[in-house]
């Protein structure tokens, strides 16, 4: 039998006890923040350096999560890039995704071993701004004369805050409506989206069968409260008006009932378990919102026609979010790093490079010029569905404050949603917990740090 | 100072791997800290008082007993059964053991993405089998209680094969003579398990309890992989928000007062046990 052990602790060993915590906790006061009661103004600027003196250092690094499997593009814009300038770009796969590329970026603060350039998606360049992780774009880009005025106008005005570009756009993607044009046939619906909600609620009885669902949608964060802003604004209403929620509002209680009353009244759309787009693929659902990003996929999966549209319009008009990624320079790097990450953002986002990544994944082409480039228009050709995106543009309009610049903001409206259309939640309550939450991470962690 | 010699290094990486992370986030948790931020403001037990009065404190705290009680519990009792079969001398043994430990040895979550495939509720195992029946498959993905459920078997799944793996040791260790005397004795084989096998294995469940418990309480990766956290908090555990609270929302300052709060908790289960469970231990 093996011994009785004993757990009781004599004085010595109470007193190592004491030293080993003791030291731990001398140790543990190094590192980490500084503690101020005032933490305003943590904002990086961009007044102090004369670019025109800086000599571009000859190697950096970009964190990426090769959007859209894009690392094949990466790398060859890379190396266009390389042996037009001479610098070196060190690629790295710093997460699956933007989120976990975010959370190595903040983790990484206040080491040397962060990157000169980071992807910088629409939920998290706010928050590297006000942490002052990120240098503010604008007097870089005058300094290297970017074209900024040619950035399609809503996609760089994404980055602005405080009168400065904090970003510029990269892999840009909206949401876009795509349909199974056989199975559109097989209804005898014309080859089209609908134009606005009401007409989909006319046709899905159409579309209905023991084998398919006529709308599929998604859940989860980072995507329940981006699609759903296609409901809340095509009916008037906002998740936030700046920094005040405004879910409290009849519109944006009234969509939330619209998209309830095609799950549980109707029965028309349905939440997929794990993956709308797959399920489209696979011919559950006859239609779905997705991402334009997901495109080259869908397109390369569906064992059937795949039609494209705009996003259906409610009775406020049309109503589509922008989303995806922008890449940024990181704030505590030397200046001959950052300009040598200026122009490879300048490179990486000229006519060339955005037609050439856009038509390679489906994302949408930044740069005015790019829309009607030659490479573009060959894509088009051959892809009609590519288009789309590009046109529903025009209807795109910034998000909301509340989703995507509130720590926790679109994480709370995702609860929010997800008990609306998986369990039917009251709206009016379920919005309300959210809103409240949100104001309160905003009181918390924005409004000290502005 | 040979003590130090020999036991120095190893206390070094203990004090700065363990201690002073612990210490840190002790502090932390006194902190409004925007992770990634340079600066943080003194709060005081903010954090401590808004987790306790959050709204969504309670459901979290189910979350993560009926996990662990699940996990610990369930784990135990299967992990012993599979115990006490490997344990026969049966055709095939070898290799129904190698079964059941192999998934112990895998990454946590390249079994919750095997899993996400076999729940599917569309073209998954369960699916297909249930339909064999007659049967639909449950809502595994937006119902909270069966995405719970989903988290548990997979849980239970993948480490089962430790519990009966330490088991099957300390079964092969029973003495076979006394075994043998109660048999000759008239005792049935249930009598014997349970007045000579199951006290006899009380040091091993007695460790199985505190090591199954704090991995548990502690486990996050098949959670990540199948459902992170959703849908609407249905599998949210308390390591769970430590992590979403820390990274996604990028509280710092809360989210180590959550990891100070679920340390405490760890600290007094497993003192009670010690205090109380070990003294019903036969050594």
């Amino acid at each position: 039998m093996s011994p009785r052990p004993q757990f009781d602790l004599d004085r010595r060993q109470l007193l190592q006890l004491t030293a080993i915590f003791g030291g731990a906790a001398a140790l543990a006061a190094c590192g980490g923040p500084s503690v101020s009661s005032d933490v305003a103004g943590g904002a990086a600027t961009d007044a102090a350096t004369d670019w025109a003196s800086v000599t571009p250092a000859k190697e950096i690094t970009w964190w990426s999560n090769h959007p859209g499997a894009s690392r094949p593009v990466e790398e060859e814009l890379i190396k266009r890039f390389t042996t037009e300038s001479g610098i070196k770009v060190n690629l790295v796969t710093a997460g699956a995704n933007y989120d976990e590329v975010a959370q190595k970026f903040q983790a990484a603060t206040g080491t040397d071993n962060g990157p000169d350039v980071v992807v910088s998606s629409d939920v998290w360049w706010f928050r590297y701004m006000i942490n002052g992780q990120i240098l503010p774009m604008d007097q870089l880009a005058e300094h290297l004369e970017f074209d900024t005025a040619d950035y399609n106008e809503t996609l760089y005005s994404d980055y602005r805050y405080d009168d400065a570009h904090w970003a510029v756009p990269y892999a840009r993607s909206t949401p876009l409506f795509y349909y199974n044009k056989d199975a559109w046939a097989a209804a005898g619906l014309p080859d089209r989206s609908p134009k606005t909600w009401d007409e989909f609620t006319e046709w899905a009885p159409k579309l209905a069968s023991a084998s398919m669902i006529p709308l599929g949608l998604g859940k989860g964060t980072s995507w329940t409260a981006w699609w759903f802003c296609n409901f809340l604004w095509g009916r008037g209403g906002a998740y936030s008006d700046e920094w005040s929620m405004t879910l409290d509002s009849p519109e944006a209680l009234d969509a939330a009932k619209f998209v309830q009353s095609m799950i549980f009244d109707d029965k028309i759309a349905a939440v997929a378990a794990t993956d709308n787009v797959a399920d489209f693929g696979a011919g559950l659902t006859a239609c779905t919102i997705g991402s334009t990003g997901s495109l080259t996929g869908i397109l390369e999966a569906a064992k059937f026609g795949v039609g494209t549209g705009f996003l259906p319009e409610g009775p406020a008009g049309p109503a589509c979010p922008t989303g995806g990624t922008g890449v940024a320079i990181s704030s505590n790097r030397s200046p001959e790093q950052q300009l040598a990450a200026g122009m490879f953002l300048k490179f990486l986002t000229s006519t060339e490079s955005t037609a050439y990544f856009s038509s390679n994944t489906g994302y949408m082409p930044v740069r005015t010029s790019a829309q009607d480039s030659d490479i573009m228009a060959e894509v088009y050709k051959t892809s009609p569905q590519f288009r789309t995106a590009v046109d529903q543009l025009e209807t795109t309009r910034v998000q909301d404050w509340g989703r995507v610049f509130v720590p926790g903001g679109d994480k709370e409206l995702t609860t929010a949603l997800e008990s609306i259309i998986l369990q039917q939640g009251d709206p009016a309550e379920a919005f309300a917990t959210a809103s409240t939450a949100i104001q309160r991470s905003y009181e918390q962690n924005v409004e000290p740090y502005l | 100072m040979l003590f130090l010699l020999f036991a120095g290094p190893n206390m070094a990486l203990l004090v700065i791997f363990t201690y002073k992370p612990l210490m840190q986030s002790l502090y932390y948790s006194t902190l409004q800290w925007n992770i990634g931020s340079p600066v943080a403001m003194p709060v005081g037990l903010d954090n401590y008082v808004d987790w306790f009065t959050d709204p969504t404190t309670p459901g979290i705290v189910t979350v993560t007993v009926l996990f662990t009680v699940a996990t610990v519990g369930g784990g135990m009792v299967i992990g012993l059964l599979l115990a006490l079969v490997l344990n026969r001398r049966l055709r095939g043994t070898g290799v129904a053991r190698t079964v059941v430990v192999a998934p112990y040895v895998l990454s946590g979550v390249a079994v919750g993405l095997l899993w996400l495939f076999v729940f599917d509720p569309n073209f998954g195992v369960t699916a297909a089998l249930l339909r064999l029946v007659g049967l639909a498959s449950p809502d595994w993905y937006n119902d909270p209680q069966w995405a719970l459920v989903m988290v548990i078997v997979v849980y239970l799944w993948k480490n089962v094969g430790y519990v009966a793996l330490i088991y099957l040791a300390a079964l092969q260790s029973v003495p076979r003579d006394l075994v043998e005397a109660a048999s000759i004795d008239g005792a049935s084989s249930i009598r014997s398990f349970r007045s000579i096998v199951l006290p006899l294995l009380g040091p091993t469940t007695f460790f199985l309890a505190i090591t199954t418990l704090l991995t548990s309480l502690q486990s996050f990766d098949i959670i990540q992989a199948m459902t992170k956290g959703g849908p609407l908090g249905g599998t949210t555990t308390m390591m769970y928000q430590i992590y979403q609270e820390g990274f996604q929302s990028g509280r710092a300052g809360y989210s180590s007062a959550v990891a100070t709060i679920l340390f405490v908790v760890l600290l007094l289960v497993t003192f009670a046990q010690v205090r109380y469970v070990d003294r019903k231990v036969h050594y």
